[in-house]
């Protein structure tokens, strides 16, 4: 298994700066998503990785030994590309073999390769059929088998899924994960459908502007975001305006809650505050008005107005509930909206007033 | 998992890394192709501009080939052979018959194949292999094969039909007819035609209004494609005029050259830059639009 | 269940009739009666037009045909293949592409009498670049590059050949996708086993297509020949000889057959040219 470092990678196109001061490892085994809006830099950094690209200041090493001048060929890495990249001129088994055959290894071996490829991708009977006679889940299943096939140390995948529709994707996504498990290659996942990267990764990198904002499990990422941009970019998030009580603690809403940032008393800041720490209950007198309700299964999500603009950042809130407590609820009520009882940390979203306000970052939308 | 839990594990499989080369070294070959490149353009560069150039200069310089040496080679130019080529009576009545050929082929064209190329795209696609089969005929059947089958049968059955200059009128329509489709259904296809269509159907209008008010407007621009490079091809079509003895701007250019070589040869001038010019801009300005047209026909 | 006629059935007819009648008026039903005749003699059907159109001096002018449209679909089909790959491999400066492209549409429309006149200027016995190399010794019409040579009709050809190649593969070269040439990369191949393996095999049906256009191309063309050489023994030109009542008795179909068989063989190029189009586009479409 292989451990793949980038360090302090810098690269420029002309002007503009594809990644600055870009550093990550990853671990033997792992899966990582690179996780990002488009042009933040996660293209970048996967095409400087499998060779593509050259970065201007920077290295690549594995497993200790720097690679950032080995040429492309001589990575002994394996990749799947978004379109696929079959050679439409080959069969499966021969776009499997491509590889193979460049590894120079016997044709006994190349045969048993291949025919295991095939049977772990369920794709035994497409063995011999063209690109053009497959569909777009079938053509990226090859794609796979011919990039583990050569037995790679590292396993590049450029947003494989993001040309299938919505079913294949779900289960194409779980064969990925089941594979890399199985042979345990390290693997990095480029997208920007954090539904995928929370899902499949045992990593995930958080990228913004060429920079890796936070790498760390789904669960961590989801429940301790370092900034308000990864806050904002992993599930969604309501902004409250809140006000420093004694003891560190934020008052917002009807809470006291803790944060990452002492409070001088009397401060005011920007919180978040996750649709399900939400709680909605009827009420004539209550704080805010329900405009949206949309059913989502065991879920249900309200959405409302606040009657005081000012608590709220945003124009609209949105809170999850479980659907069975929603029975009694409609478009139009008023309604009492609180934090729920078992929180007790809230995300800070901008700085506090008593410091500089001046980061762009507490002016990111909730999607 | 965590980012921090597996300690390094040696090498596994071999990485024949070799000594980290400068990095302006990766970048010669490329370099090189790329001389290698310019100097394949620069060469099919030459062979293009040579023939123009002697023709250039055989129409307007005064001093014959034998007789040129370097020190005279500014001397005697004027285009005079020029101008008494085009204020020539006989070439103008050429060109105007050219030139009324060439609008009534581009009509004919644009009768027939808008409705069908419009009514294909958007109602009828099974009749498109038809009519791309069709459009590859005048590939198959060149004008000096075609000519015979016009003798054969209308020289006898109507003997008028081919005593009247405009009998050619028809041949250069079915010519021009793989040129027109293509535009035509580049320009369809550009804008999307179908689902313009069902968003005006929807919308309430009528089969007529979506076709004359939004349709036609939105393919101007393949339009004016279709129509001069059916003009660049009647202007310069010989063998049917010369083997019909129709005298048309090609037939008597040749005519002329006979009786005056360097006005013809001026005239010839005159005329490539004409038709270079007419399918030239049309096909930078069709590219603008963002339209692919098949300056081929195919 | 009974086929009905929907009414866009019926649109599309009404739109076709009129287009399809103008077709088989004019080129279609001079062709077949041409077809006809040149395998009937009174009333019996015959194949003995269509031999002698093989032998002899026709014969001899299907061949020299011939030899002439592969030497310029071969030579003109290299020379536009390796235009194409240049101008795309060139990013900068920007402006090469559309000139390229612009002046290729023009080019590939330029055959014909103005074009026969630019290389007589040329290459003619008072053409300036013969008068250059003969002053360096060097008698180019002496190797057949006159205009009224061989090798001076392939030059000339190729003028326009080059440019109808380069406009007919730009596709096919801008459908290589670079993932491929990545792909290979990563998998441990070479820059030359890439092409060896997947940028020739899926060039090769592109480049074939291409140059059978060019053979047909070249085998119609008629007024650059006329212009150059009047006499030559060229399938076009032997076609007018007949055309002008330049017939013995008893050779009347003779005409026919000679445009039966170039019908023949321009169908069957075009038709291969097709099939090898189509599965171009298979391959490249995405």
């Amino acid at each position: 298994m292989t451990r793949v470092v980038m360090s302090q990678i810098r690269k420029t196109f002309g002007e503009s700066i594809a990644l600055e001061d870009f550093s990550i490892i990853f671990e033997p085994g792992d899966l990582v998503c690179l996780l990002g809006p488009s042009g933040c830099g996660k293209t970048t950094a996967l095409r400087i990785l499998a060779g593509f690209e050259n970065a201007d200041s920077g290295s690549v090493t594995v497993n200790g030994e720097d690679i950032t001048r080995v040429p492309v060929s001589k990575r002994h890495f394996g990749m799947v590309f978004q379109d696929y990249s079959l050679f439409p001129n080959m069969t499966s088994r021969e776009n499997i073999d491509f590889g193979l055959k460049a590894q120079k290894r016997s044709s006994a071996q190349r045969t048993e390769i291949i025919d295991r490829m095939l049977f772990i991708t369920a794709l035994e009977d497409q063995a011999d059929k063209f690109p053009h006679q497959m569909s777009g889940g079938q053509k990226q299943r090859v794609a796979l088998a011919r990039a583990i096939a050569t037995e790679p140390n590292l396993l590049l995948l450029d947003e494989p899924l993001s040309a299938l529709d919505a079913k294949v994707r779900e289960s194409l996504r779980d064969e990925i994960r089941r594979l890399q498990k199985e042979i345990g290659v390290t693997t990095v996942f480029v997208t920007h459908d954090q539904d995928e990267a929370l899902a499949i990764a045992d990593q995930v990198g958080v990228m913004s502007r060429g920079r890796l904002e936070q790498i760390a499990s789904p669960r961590d990422l989801y429940e301790h975001p370092v900034n308000p941009f990864v806050a904002s970019f992993i599930g969604s998030i309501n902004r409250f305006v809140a006000i420093a009580g004694d003891q560190g603690m934020w008052g917002v809403l009807n809470r006291w809650v803790m944060s990452d940032r002492p409070s001088v008393l009397g401060d005011t800041a920007v919180l978040g505050i996750r649709p399900e720490e939400l709680a909605v209950d009827v009420a004539g007198d209550g704080n805010a008005r329900i405009t949206d309700i949309s059913f989502l299964g065991p879920v249900t999500r309200v959405s409302v107005e606040f009657a005081d603009h000012a608590t709220s950042q945003n124009p609209e809130v949105i809170a999850d509930l479980m659907s069975a407590e929603c029975a009694r609820l409609s478009v139009g009520d008023k309604v009492q909206v609180r934090v729920r009882d078992d929180v007790t940390s809230a995300i800070m979203m901008s700085k506090p007033e008593s410091e500089a306000f001046t980061e762009s970052e507490s002016i990111v939308h909730v999607n | 998992m965590t980012a921090t839990t597996a300690a390094p594990l040696p090498l596994q499989s071999p990485l024949e890394s070799p000594a980290s080369p400068p990095r302006n070294s990766s970048h010669k070959p490329v370099n090189l192709t790329r001389v290698f490149r310019w100097i394949y353009l620069t060469l099919l560069g030459i062979f293009f501009a040579v023939p123009m150039l002697a023709m250039a200069r055989f129409a307007f310089q005064s001093v014959p080939v034998a007789l040129l040496t370097p020190d005279k080679l500014f001397t005697g130019w004027s285009i005079e052979p020029l101008m008494n080529a085009l204020t020539d009576t006989q070439a103008l009545n050429a060109a105007r018959i050219s030139v009324t050929l060439a609008i009534l082929s581009i009509l004919i064209n644009l009768v027939l194949l808008i409705p069908l190329a419009i009514v294909t795209e958007i109602k009828a696609p099974k009749l498109r292999p038809v009519l791309t089969a069709v459009t590859l005929l005048p590939w198959v059947v060149p004008p000096i094969a075609l000519v015979v089958g016009v003798s054969a049968t209308f020289r006898a059955s109507a003997p008028w039909f081919l005593a009247s200059i405009y009998s050619l009128v028809p041949f250069y329509a079915l010519w021009a007819l793989p040129f027109t489709y293509r535009a035509l259904d580049a320009g369809l296809q550009a804008i999307n035609a179908k689902t313009l269509y069902e968003a005006a159907r929807s919308m309430g209008a009528s089969f007529t209004t979506t076709v004359f008010k939004v349709l036609l407007p939105n393919m101007r621009a393949s339009i004016v494609a279709a129509a001069t490079l059916t003009a660049a091809l009647v202007l310069g079509e010989f063998a049917f005029a010369s083997l019909l003895l129709k005298e048309t701007l090609p037939t008597y250019l040749v005519n002329f050259q006979r009786s005056d070589a360097r006005g013809g040869l001026a005239l010839a001038i005159f005329i490539l830059i004409l038709t270079a010019l007419v399918i030239g801009i049309s096909v930078r300005l069709m590219r603008k639009r963002g339209l692919n047209i098949s300056s081929t026909g195919l | 269940m009974r086929q009905r006629i929907t009414p866009d059935a019926r649109l599309g007819l009404l739109v076709a009739l009129p287009f399809l009648a103008f077709v088989a008026l004019f080129l279609i039903y001079p062709v077949v009666v041409v077809m006809i005749a040149s395998v009937t003699s009174d009333g019996e059907f015959t194949t003995e037009s269509l031999q002698k159109a093989l032998a002899g001096t026709y014969g001899k002018g299907f061949a020299n045909s011939i030899i002439l449209a592969l030497t310029t679909a071969v030579i003109g089909g290299v020379l536009g293949l390796l235009l194409a790959l240049s101008v795309k491999g060139l990013e900068r400066p920007r402006w090469i592409h559309n000139t390229v492209n612009s002046w290729s549409a023009v080019a590939s429309q330029l055959g014909g009498v103005p074009l026969a006149f630019a290389f007589i200027a040329a290459i003619g016995t008072q053409g300036i670049i013969t008068k250059i190399f003969m002053n360096l010794g060097i008698d180019i019409n002496e190797f057949g590059v006159s205009p009224t040579g061989f090798w001076g009709l392939v030059v000339v050809y190729l003028y326009f050949q080059i440019p109808l190649m380069f406009l007919v593969t730009l596709p096919a070269l801008n459908g290589l996708r670079p993932t491929w040439r990545e792909a290979a990369a990563v998998m441990g191949a070479s820059p030359l086993r890439y092409w060896r393996k997947v940028g020739i095999p899926i060039l090769t049906p592109a480049t074939l297509g291409g140059m059978l256009l060019l053979f047909v191309n070249s085998f119609a063309a008629y007024a650059t020949a006329y212009v150059l050489n009047p006499g030559g023994a060229l399938v076009p030109l032997q076609i007018r000889f007949l055309l002008q009542g330049n017939v013995i008795s008893g050779e009347e179909d003779l005409g026919y057959a000679i445009v039966t068989w170039v019908i023949i063989l321009l169908l069957s190029s075009l038709l291969l040219m097709t099939y090898l189009q189509r599965r171009t586009l298979r391959w490249t479409a995405s």
